[in-house]
């Protein structure tokens, strides 16, 4: 349904995407994860058609981009970040007009725009001015206008940002029902939770590289029952490291040091609330200081820790 | 429905909600046209008048030829002469409700037939200039009359007098009276006449037809009405990429000229609609021929088009709004003045006016001067309609070029 292969987008000598390769089949949600900056966005602009590739093959609903990019638009559903919305129109409006946009007409754009509205939860305020909604109902209706065209493919780029709860779990329905319906969905995002409550299967860029994808499920068990310690402080180089690594392998622990600064240390340990004072005695007999101590359980944010040493939300 | 008649509906809706903006549009040029033509065509018609006191105390038929030689001719359309007693003159011009306040003493004119000297006392408005100032002219002008009168007939005047007691006079002293002042203005006559010199001023031949001043303005306040109008609606694609529709906008399937071309459509009815109801009330006030108004309304719906199409282009060459409203404004102003809107080409000189009539909105004034009072340069023809035409053209397809290079993602 959604093939991405190789794509490269490159800003002069700054390559935004490298080689970043994906498939997400019809009723699905395929997740891409990562940080601001990481180039989810940039991946879904040329999908979309915004941007073009440097390079690559990119094929929606069985359309080549490239080649065929009127087929393949048409095939395509985009809720975009930040909001785009007629404000000076009536929500009714805002749908009729994208729905034409995509080949829509006479009473079968009526009738689909009536279902949008009742679906997106504004069917009894259809000929209000969008200007005078409430945030979560432009969400809504920006949602809608996305959908409005039965898209096989829907683009979502990170379309809770800036959104209060309760607007984004009704969000998260539409997704939900979306695919139910069999659509095909990419969804960017930076908030672990939602792509582990919403995702079939994600992957994780960083740097325009795809570190790692899978289902949700694939990538739990790439951690384990580790749990993520994160120590702040202060931490001697070497001797930190080796009074850890030296209490690990005297009594057998599941431990890795993941990543090692003078202010930080980060590892990965089985059952770590059962070891904690014995790591603390390690690093305050090697001459190390512990002042704040994070334990997570093992996640998908974890897991991009895991992978790439540092914080989703740096 | 097609999606370019989609796109044209989309902008009419949004733009009806700014009235405000079409009535400002619409408002300014029609003020200044008003108050243009008020200018023009009050100066023509108006004159200053002003009020003459006179408190007759003679009350003789001498001292009342005196008080009507202030209404004599043109003099009369300039003073309104009112007679009144003493006090009240004295009342008025204190209080300035007139010009001057004119006294004719008691005994006025027998002291002027026994050549006696006599005073008459002219007060005038400090507050005015001019009327004071004819007003006292023409006093002593009628003074100089009454001395020389006096001279020259002095003797007949004097037999007159003499005469008095019998009644009525014999037909042979109204004779020899007669007889004498013929005789004196005979005599005068070589002097007082010159020999006559007739002067005939002619007109030189002109072929240009004689357009009323306020008329020459009714063009250029169409293109300014054209002008604003088309430079306001052309922002509308900067508050489109701010809203992201226009993003959105690319990621369907349509062309980005169906979208350009509906929202040029659209800008071109409300443009045509401002500059149409100028032109209406133009031709309301100027009683042009309607015959004309066929032509003069396509021409402008077709500028305001082209003059859409451009304004956009400019807005979309520049980095951020501020600049892109900055760049227009300050070309606007200057296309205006020289391009024919704040001054007709009649009006500039010759240098400037050949330079302004090839601005694109004095390409368009100078051809709707044409036709609609036949005094300007150039007319529109055919010419004129595929220039205006690639005009209009040139400036959509740079808009398209701009909107899918990168305007449009932001």
């Amino acid at each position: 349904m959604l093939s991405v292969k190789n794509l490269v987008k490159q800003y002069g000598d700054l390559t935004a995407v490298d080689q970043v390769s994906f498939e997400a089949g019809p009723g699905s949600v395929f997740g891409l994860l990562g940080p601001n900056g990481a180039g989810k966005s940039t991946t879904i602009h040329c999908i979309s058609g915004l941007l073009q590739a440097t390079a690559g093959h990119i094929s929606v609903a069985g359309h080549d981009l490239a080649k065929d990019a009127r087929n393949a638009k048409k095939s395509l559903g985009v809720v975009p970040q930040e909001l785009a919305l007629y404000e000076d129109l009536p929500a009714i409006d805002n749908l009729r007009y994208w729905g034409k946009a995509y080949g829509l007409r006479g009473k079968a754009l009526e009738e689909r725009v009536r279902d949008v509205l009742v679906t997106i939860g504004l069917g009894d305020r259809a000929s209000e001015m969008t200007k005078n909604f409430s945030g979560g109902m432009k969400r809504r209706l920006n949602f809608g206008c996305g959908i409005v065209h039965r898209p096989a493919v829907m683009l979502l780029d990170e379309p809770t940002v800036g959104v209060d709860p309760q607007s984004r779990e009704r969000l998260f329905e539409l997704v939900e029902a979306e695919r139910a319906n069999g659509t095909c969905i990419l969804y960017t995002t930076h908030y672990m939770e939602e792509a582990e409550r919403l995702c079939d299967s994600v992957a994780i860029i960083d740097h325009g590289k795809l570190v790692v994808q899978g289902s949700v499920t694939e990538l739990r068990a790439q951690l384990g029952a580790r749990d993520v310690l994160q120590l702040h402080g202060a931490f001697p180089a070497e001797e930190t490291e080796r009074a850890v690594l030296n209490l690990a392998q005297e009594n057998a622990l599941d431990l890795e040091i993941i990543a090692r600064e003078t202010s930080q240390l980060t590892l990965t340990l089985t059952a770590a609330s059962h070891h904690l004072p014995a790591v603390f005695q390690a690093i305050t007999d090697a001459g190390g200081q512990v002042s704040e101590t994070s334990l997570r359980s093992p996640n998908l944010e974890t897991l991009f820790l895991l992978l790439t040493g540092k914080e989703l939300r740096e | 429905m097609s999606f370019l008649v989609s796109s044209i509906w989309k902008d009419l809706r949004r733009w009806k909600q700014d009235r405000l903006a079409i009535v400002i549009w619409l408002g300014i040029p029609l003020m200044i046209g008003g108050l243009i033509t008020a200018l023009f065509e009050s100066d023509s018609a108006a004159k200053p008048q002003g009020v003459l006191l006179i408190a007759d105390l003679d009350d003789t038929l001498l001292s009342g030829l005196v008080s009507g030689a202030y209404s004599q001719g043109e003099l009369g359309d300039m003073i309104l002469v009112e007679k009144t007693s003493a006090e009240e003159g004295a009342a008025r011009i204190n209080a300035g409700e007139a010009s001057g306040f004119l006294t004719i003493p008691s005994g006025f004119t027998a002291a002027f037939l026994d050549g006696r000297p006599v005073t008459l006392e002219l007060k005038t408005n400090p507050s005015q200039i001019i009327l004071p100032g004819i007003i006292t002219d023409v006093t002593e002008i009628l003074l100089d009359a009454g001395f020389y009168v006096r001279e020259l007939f002095g003797a007949e005047i004097d037999q007159v007098l003499n005469a008095g007691g019998t009644t009525p006079a014999s037909d042979a002293l109204v004779a020899s009276i007669a007889v004498a002042v013929q005789n004196k203005i005979e005599s005068a006559a070589p002097l007082l006449f010159p020999p006559a010199i007739d002067l005939e001023i002619a007109d030189p031949t002109d072929d240009t037809p004689q357009v009323p001043i306020a008329l020459l303005f009714l063009p250029g306040m169409v293109l300014m009405a054209l002008m604003f109008s088309a430079n306001g609606l052309a922002g509308d694609y900067w508050a489109e990429r701010e809203r992201g529709t226009l993003r959105r906008l690319v990621c369907t399937p349509r062309r980005l000229f169906e979208f350009i071309a509906g929202k040029a459509l659209a800008a071109g009815i409300v443009i045509t609609l401002v500059g149409f109801i100028t032109l209406v009330l133009g031709f309301l006030y100027h009683g042009i021929s309607w015959s004309k108004m066929p032509p003069a309304a396509l021409w402008i719906a077709l500028s305001g088009v082209a003059l859409f199409a451009w304004f956009g282009a400019l807005q979309m060459l520049t980095r951020t709004r501020g600049a892109a409203n900055l760049l227009t404004s300050m070309l606007l102003f200057p296309l205006l003045m020289v391009g024919g809107s704040f001054f007709p080409f009649a009006a500039l000189p010759e240098s400037i006016a050949n330079i302004g009539r090839r601005t694109p909105n004095g390409f368009i004034v100078d051809r709707l001067t044409t036709e609609l009072t036949g005094a300007s340069t150039w007319v529109i023809d055919s010419q004129s309609w595929l220039l205006l035409g690639l005009m209009a053209a040139s400036g959509l397809v740079i808009c398209g070029w701009r909107l899918g290079s990168g305007f449009a993602r932001g």
